[in-house]
């Protein structure tokens, strides 16, 4: 710990999490939506036992599976890099954060493989209930991968369920079921799940629109849209309303994300008349916004649901974070002290008194001279305060408009899966081509409001791992700079072969769309008319 | 037998849901809404595919269109 940390090796171990976080969510959102939208289908299939159903399940599946293909790819990567490039934060939470992910491999991502297998493979293999069984544990089994790769990422946002031991220097287990039932991990999941429901629905809806446009599999397309946006439209309001828990959840938890997420830079006591900024130009330099477009009478209602309760600004939270960060000294001074001689009791109590900021001061550490604690003295200790106060607020410009975007692409959403409801139950969706277009067009927004969902939430937390009590300036690993570049030059080679391919085979199997069938009564027999080939096997057996 | 079968099983799988609701409901308000808020999407969305097959047939015997 008392090595020098380089700077630029923790920022490219940054980027290279935020580039492989990213990358990966291209996939996870679809794999958890389509999944129960593919149940939905087949649910239908097995209650009316038409066959056009059992088609839209195995056409919908073939896209399904090229995106869980790659996606798996991409998210086992990430797991490993928390050994090789956060040591540090692995070390320190290891024994906290490593359980939901042991879990999350060993239960449900072991579940999801066996049974998606069975899902593509199984179609003669079992009655069409069975079938089902499946095909619902699959997209249980997905949904459960992210519920526990959520309660790992709501004890980072919010820890719980863990106190760290002075000597053994690490976190440790104090409550499983404060960990699994954290409010944020609880919110987040809910929100992240129905954000892979809305992703899910807008990608059929807007490729059955493109089939409507195009005339083609008119009987398949005008089905899945009309199923898709129904899902869609609920799922929607779920977003936006988990999205909302969360932000009250977070005001509680993270002051400092709340502040930037809506660029509040002075405390307002007049909460009333408090203005919800809509537009901001935030400038860290000048602390103030550059430029704004406000609401009045909005903001204390919006985050607080209520209208007394006082936002603090950013301003403020500085000022309240320098006796935090003063008694981390304190708190990490005395630690240094005990680790040196576990004889040493008075130190044991210092620390005990000042652990709860002990995370400020790691935080500090970055600024003291020589980044040595034992270094700070009366003269430089105001200047230490200063730099490590203004560092616990994260990017404002970053996290005001990364939530701007999601939020206005969750809000455009919302409208566009309510108009496609309405026209397909009144059976009038082909009257609106251009409606139509729009929706095909429209394809990239939810994965655009995941992506900046996920900047939101991660960005927000900054400049901490573990929110108060690991920076993520002292989590990273000790890496040379050459050995980050070249790490980080390949998994984006490599990551951009994994996006092409996908994007080829999903245009091409999209384009090419479901084939004719002769079979869209009754359902004859258990297994139905493609029974015995994969889905992947259909569309050549299906030419008529 | 068969009967009864189903009938302890369907209580099996009635008894957990409860249990599941109990336990969810206490500790964790937003997993409960999950369970219940994906089922009924779920449910709502089947019922609307359905509907669309109901309002075809209705279509059809009009002879106004045919899919």
């Amino acid at each position: 710990m008392d090595m020098l940390i380089n700077p630029t090796v923790v920022e490219l171990s940054r980027l290279q999490f935020a580039l492989t976080a990213l990358y990966h969510f291209l996939f996870v959102p679809l794999t958890l939506g389509l999944t129960f939208i593919l149940a939905t289908m087949e649910t239908v299939y097995v209650v009316t036992g038409k066959q056009i159903y059992k088609e839209m399940t195995q056409f919908w599946g073939k896209l399904f599976a090229i995106n869980f293909a790659l996606g798996v790819a991409t998210g086992l990567t990430m797991e490993f890099e928390f050994g090789t490039n956060w040591s540090m934060y692995s070390h320190f939470v290891g024994d906290i954060f490593g359980t939901p992910l042991a879990i999350e491999g060993l239960m449900a991502f072991f579940m999801e493989s066996t049974f998606v297998g069975v899902m593509f493979f199984g179609w003669d293999r079992m009655s069409p209930k069975a079938h089902l069984v499946v095909t619902y544990l699959v997209a249980l089994g997905s949904n459960l991968s992210a519920l526990w790769i959520l309660i790992a990422n709501g004890f980072m946002q919010d820890p719980r369920g863990g106190t760290f031991d002075p000597n053994t220097m690490r976190m440790q287990f104090t409550s499983f079921v404060g960990l699994i039932f954290n409010p944020d991990a609880q919110a987040k999941f809910v929100h992240t799940s129905i954000a892979g429901f809305v992703t899910g629905s807008m990608f059929v809806m807007a490729v059955s629109a493109y089939y409507l446009l195009t005339k083609k599999r008119r009987d398949i397309a005008l089905r899945s849209f009309r199923l898709a946006a129904i899902f869609g439209v609920i799922s929607t309001v779920g977003v936006i309303t988990l999205g909302d828990a969360l932000g009250y959840i977070d005001a509680h938890a993270q002051p400092t994300k709340l502040a930037a997420m809506e660029a509040i830079w002075e405390t307002n006591p007049h909460t009333v008349s408090a203005s919800w900024n809509l537009i901001a130009f935030p400038s860290r330099t000048e602390q103030k916004n550059v430029f704004e477009i406000g609401i009045p009478y909005v903001l204390t209602p919006l985050l607080t649901h209520s209208e007394d309760t006082v936002i603090p600004g950013i301003k403020n939270l500085e000022q309240d974070a320098k006796p935090h960060i003063e008694n981390g000294i304190k708190a990490m001074i005395a630690l240094k002290a005990y680790n040196a001689d576990h004889n040493d009791t008075a130190a044991l109590a210092t620390f005990k008194q000042y652990e709860k900021d002990m995370g400020y001061g790691f935080l500090a550490k970055e600024f003291a001279p020589d980044q040595d604690l034992a270094k700070v003295n009366a003269s430089n200790l105001p200047s230490v305060l200063d730099k490590t106060a203004k560092a616990t607020i994260p990017n404002v410009w970053v996290e005001f408009w990364a939530f701007r975007l999601m939020v206005a692409a969750g809000f455009f959403m919302l409208v566009l899966f309510a108009f496609a409801a309405y026209y397909s139950l009144k059976n009038e969706i082909e009257k609106h081509p251009l409606f139509l277009k729009i929706a095909l067009w429209s394809v990239p927004l939810p994965w655009i409001a995941c992506e900046f969902g996920w900047i939101t939430a991660e960005n927000g937390r900054q400049p901490w791992t573990v929110y108060g009590w690991l920076p993520t300036f002292v989590s990273a690993s000790s890496h040379s700079v050459s050995y980050m570049i070249f790490s980080l030059i390949g998994f984006v080679l490599l990551y951009s072969t994994f996006i092409a391919a996908e994007l080829y085979l999903m245009f091409k199997y999209a384009r090419l769309g479901p084939q004719e069938s002769h079979h869209h009564g009754e359902e004859p027999a258990a297994g139905g008319g493609m029974a015995g080939k994969p889905a992947f096997a259909k569309s050549s057996m299906n030419r008529s | 037998m068969k009967g009864l079968l189903t009938f302890i099983t369907g209580f099996v799988i009635l008894a957990f849901a409860l249990f599941l609701a109990v336990i969810t409901g206490d500790y964790g308000p937003w997993y409960f809404a999950w369970l219940v808020g994906t089922t009924m999407i779920v449910l709502i969305s089947a019922s609307g595919a359905a509907m669309f097959d109901r309002q075809d047939e209705e279509l059809n015997q009009k002879g106004i269109s045919s899919r």
